[in-house]
């Protein structure tokens, strides 16, 4: 007996042992972390630029991170850019706590999917980091501006992740996701896009991802009711002639579709609450039918908001408010047909709106303005 | 050696002993005399004069008996007045009981002796517990005298099946041991086994409480504890109406409770003073606790030297921050600051009280600030095993602490080798161990492995007390009786 334990103890003793060479045995102050990596596509090859924090300015006892480094690798691919951007640096370089991904406007043009193919296959890559599209710009300018700006770039992405967060319930926009995403051939892939404004960063929209290469940036009020359909609003403000200001509390939306010769029929049913925020009238707004006339405004604000969404998938032909993976589940049958020519029947769709909402909490002072 | 019972015998064997008392008495006008055989010190000379001397000296009908014989009649009648009078013929038992405290007269003729239980030692009185302090609750603790324990646990069970067996542990110290339990509760195979097992314990001397609880546990290489300890009488007898039995030892402050199970060491009295919700919290907290001190060392090791990537963003940056300058890996530290940390306990442990404070300061400075001032740690490591070692410390049972202390350092090693791999095998060696475990035909981890909900009431929750009016455990047979 005891030989077997000696024996089962010295096999695992060695096993750990051999094992932990081959685990990347490297100490946590050893290792340049990649806050945020830059990808972008210049003069036939990728650039990556990384952001990690130096030692230099670091509190021990605090805790406090040192100051942002940029470092840069290129190559013919992604992953090759990866391996020379490793070799350049002075420490072991880990994309394990890479928080965001930043894709330079050339490179979505040239396609996401070989942006983001070697993150796919890395098993350290955090599958919950954000990738935003940087419109109109590389990845490489938008980060070295930023830092000569005084921007630490990551804690602004932070800023921007959470300012995301008070608008809608989910972000969509995460690795694992847009992996998802790029499996559905028939959908647009939506990725937000960032823009500088006054030394901060902000989310304009969405990116629209089609046939996995870069084809428009919405604008702000499209990506909107695209979260509508969604149904991820969290808060919303709608202003109505501007006299009351309203904020949606509450969003509901469900999508019903049809097909009756051969006609597809989508129905857009959204159900929400809002709050009165701001009142700039001496009207009287809190009596019935104020409130109802309010409401049937707030209804019609929300029904072209939407129908800037549904006409774009319209004119453009993309199914950007993911109408096939509905098809699919709902109409599963006639889906298997309509996928051959989905790119021309999306355009075919006719879209109805069914909105019902209310104004709820309005007399917190009182019960007039 | 002789083994009449003889004074002449008695003085030859202790001759060189100067506490034992062999005195002669002369009773009467017909010379005869008896000898007071005792050991000074253990008996109560009061009481010895009052009830037996003055009776031998000055009652009228023992100046009047002609024989031994007589005499020894009239006093075992009640002539000397004692509760406890008997008539010895057996050389070894006249010895043990003489030793144990007991005054004997000898009848040198007769070859007998007569034993009076007059036994009074310098004790202590019964205190509050030092180990086991509630807030609420009994403030009453075990003391070294043996039957004062036992009267304790009675007090709390009247019960006529309360059964107390006494048996003798020791071929020199004849340690006095109680085996308790309660004849319709207990299991009688658990109780035989107990008696068995100390009934065929061969030592010497009984000199610390190791010596026992060595023989009575099953798994001797487990270091976790197989057997419970207590100071509280009413931790015993709450435990003895749950079928367990207690075992009480002369000389030792605490009762020994069997089978053992590792949910009864995460219980504390005060989870049955409080309200049942608050009980709940509280060991929840010590489950939570006994997974920290066992696994955050380990976790950090492994988390700062092979799979960084399990940290969130925010706590490896400031992880990696905390470390920078620090010339030693993350294992070196932890276990580093580990070792230090069982010395510094180890020497408040031994240290007089007042130096113990001026040593806790100055570790808690060199250790705390120092170290970390001088870039021997990091802060973050310090907090780590700072927050292990507290969390160590909640433990109801210290013999679990020492032991999940010991585990602590395993689980620390292999995630030092192997980092996260390590310290999975780490943890499957573990519960595989404590799965393995058996305590008198009980599982260790009963009730957690086969679940009743009658029995799972009392674990990782503290239900409401309408839920206990039956004790918890399943092999209860009521056939505990005595062989």
């Amino acid at each position: 007996m005891k030989k077997i334990v000696i024996l089962v103890m010295s096999v695992l003793f060695w096993g750990l042992w051999g094992c932990s060479h081959d685990m990347n045995r490297r100490e946590i102050d050893e290792i340049n972390f990649i806050h945020v990596l830059g990808i972008d596509y210049s003069m036939g090859e990728y650039v990556l630029t990384a952001i990690y924090s130096s030692n230099q300015g670091a509190d021990a006892e605090s805790g406090q991170a040192g100051k942002e480094e940029i470092s840069q690798g290129r190559g013919q691919t992604p992953y090759e850019a990866l391996q020379s951007l490793k070799l350049k640096n002075k420490k072991s370089v880990s994309i394990a706590n890479t928080g965001y991904f930043l894709i330079g406007d050339k490179a979505a043009y040239n396609g996401i999917d070989v942006c983001l193919d070697f993150l796919s296959r890395d098993e350290t890559v955090k599958m919950e980091s954000l990738i935003f599209i940087i419109k109109d710009d590389n990845a490489e300018d938008f980060i070295k501006d930023s830092i000569e700006n005084g921007q630490t770039v990551h804690e602004d992405l932070e800023a921007v992740k959470q300012k995301q967060e008070e608008l809608i319930t989910r972000n969509d926009n995460t690795l694992v996701n847009i992996l998802n995403e790029m499996e559905v051939k028939t959908a647009s892939v939506l990725i937000p896009y960032l823009i500088t404004e006054e030394n901060a960063f902000l989310l304009k929209g969405y990116a629209v991802i089609d046939q996995l290469k870069l084809a428009d940036y919405l604008d702000m009020e499209t990506s909107s009711a695209i979260n509508f359909i969604k149904d991820i609003i969290r808060a919303f403000p709608i202003y109505i002639e501007n006299k009351v200001g309203l904020s949606i509390s509450y969003s509901k939306c469900k999508l019903k579709s049809t097909i009756k010769n051969n006609q597809i029929k989508v129905l857009i049913h959204l159900e929400f609450e809002t709050m009165v925020k701001e009142v700039n009238t001496n009207q009287m707004i809190f009596s019935g039918e104020s409130l109802r006339e309010l409401t049937d405004k707030q209804n019609e604000y929300i029904i072209e908001l939407l129908k800037k969404a549904t006409n774009y998938s319209i004119q453009h032909g993309r199914d950007i408010l993911q109408i096939g993976r509905l098809l699919e589940n709902q109409q599963n049958k006639r889906w298997k047909s309509l996928k051959e020519n989905w790119n021309e029947r999306i355009s075919e769709v006719q879209y109805d709106f069914e909105i019902k909402s209310k104004i709820t909490k309005s007399f917190i002072m009182g019960n007039e303005s | 050696m002789d083994g009449r019972i003889n004074s002449e015998v008695f003085k030859k064997l202790f001759s060189k002993s100067g506490d034992v008392l062999i005195r002669p008495i002369k009773i009467n006008q017909n010379n005869i005399i008896v000898h007071l055989f005792c050991v000074d010190g253990l008996i109560n000379q009061e009481l010895f004069d009052t009830a037996v001397f003055k009776s031998l000296k000055f009652d009228p009908y023992l100046s009047q008996c002609k024989t031994e014989r007589q005499m020894m009649d009239y006093l075992l009648e009640g002539g000397a007045y004692h509760v406890f009078t008997k008539e010895e013929t057996d050389y070894n038992l006249l010895l043990k009981y003489v030793l144990s405290g007991m005054v004997a007269l000898i009848f040198d003729k007769e070859e007998k002796a007569i034993v009076y239980d007059i036994r009074k030692f310098e004790k202590r009185s019964v205190s509050e517990p030092t180990e086991e302090n509630v807030m609420k609750g009994s403030k009453d603790s075990f003391i070294e005298v043996m039957r004062m324990n036992t009267a304790l646990i009675r007090r709390r069970i009247r019960s006529e099946k309360l059964v107390v067996e006494t048996l003798s542990v020791g071929k020199l110290s004849k340690t006095d041991m109680a085996l308790i339990y309660i004849s319709d509760i207990a299991d009688s195979s658990t109780v035989n086994k107990i008696r068995q097992i100390i009934n065929s314990i061969d030592i010497d001397n009984i000199s610390t409480p190791a010596f026992i609880e060595e023989f009575l546990v099953e798994n001797k290489h487990s270091i976790f504890p197989q057997i419970m300890y207590t100071q509280r009488p009413d931790r015993v007898s709450a435990n003895l109406s749950d079928g367990r039995v207690v075992l009480v030892v002369d000389g030792i402050p605490f009762a020994y409770i069997l089978p053992c199970q590792l949910p009864m060491l995460m219980q504390s009295p005060d989870d049955y003073a409080n309200h049942f919700l608050i009980g709940s919290s509280l060991r929840i907290i010590r489950y939570l606790s006994m997974i920290i001190t066992l696994f955050l060392p380990a976790f950090y090791i492994a988390a700062t030297t092979y799979q960084s990537q399990m940290l969130p963003v925010q706590l490896a940056l400031s992880t990696q921050a905390a470390k920078q300058n620090v010339p030693f890996s993350s294992a070196s530290e932890v276990l580093g600051l580990l070792i230090s940390f069982e010395i510094l306990i180890e020497a408040g442990l031994r240290l007089p009280k007042a130096v113990g404070t001026a040593m806790s300061i100055l570790g808690g400075i060199v250790v705390g600030q120092s170290a970390v001032a001088a870039n021997l740690v990091s802060p973050a490591v310090v907090v780590i095993v700072s927050l292990a070692g507290i969390s160590g410390f909640i433990m109801p049972n210290q013999d679990l602490s020492s032991g999940i202390r010991l585990t602590r350092f395993i689980l620390a090693i292999l995630a030092a080798v192997g980092g996260f791999f390590g310290l999975v095998v780490g943890l499957i060696v573990l519960i595989t161990h404590l799965c393995s475990l058996d305590n008198y035909g009980t599982a260790y981890i009963w009730p957690f492995v086969d679940v009743e909900e009658r029995n799972i009431r009392d674990t990782l929750f503290r239900f409401p007390i309408k839920y206990f009016k039956k004790g918890p455990l399943k092999q209860n047979d009521g056939k505990a009786e005595i062989e």
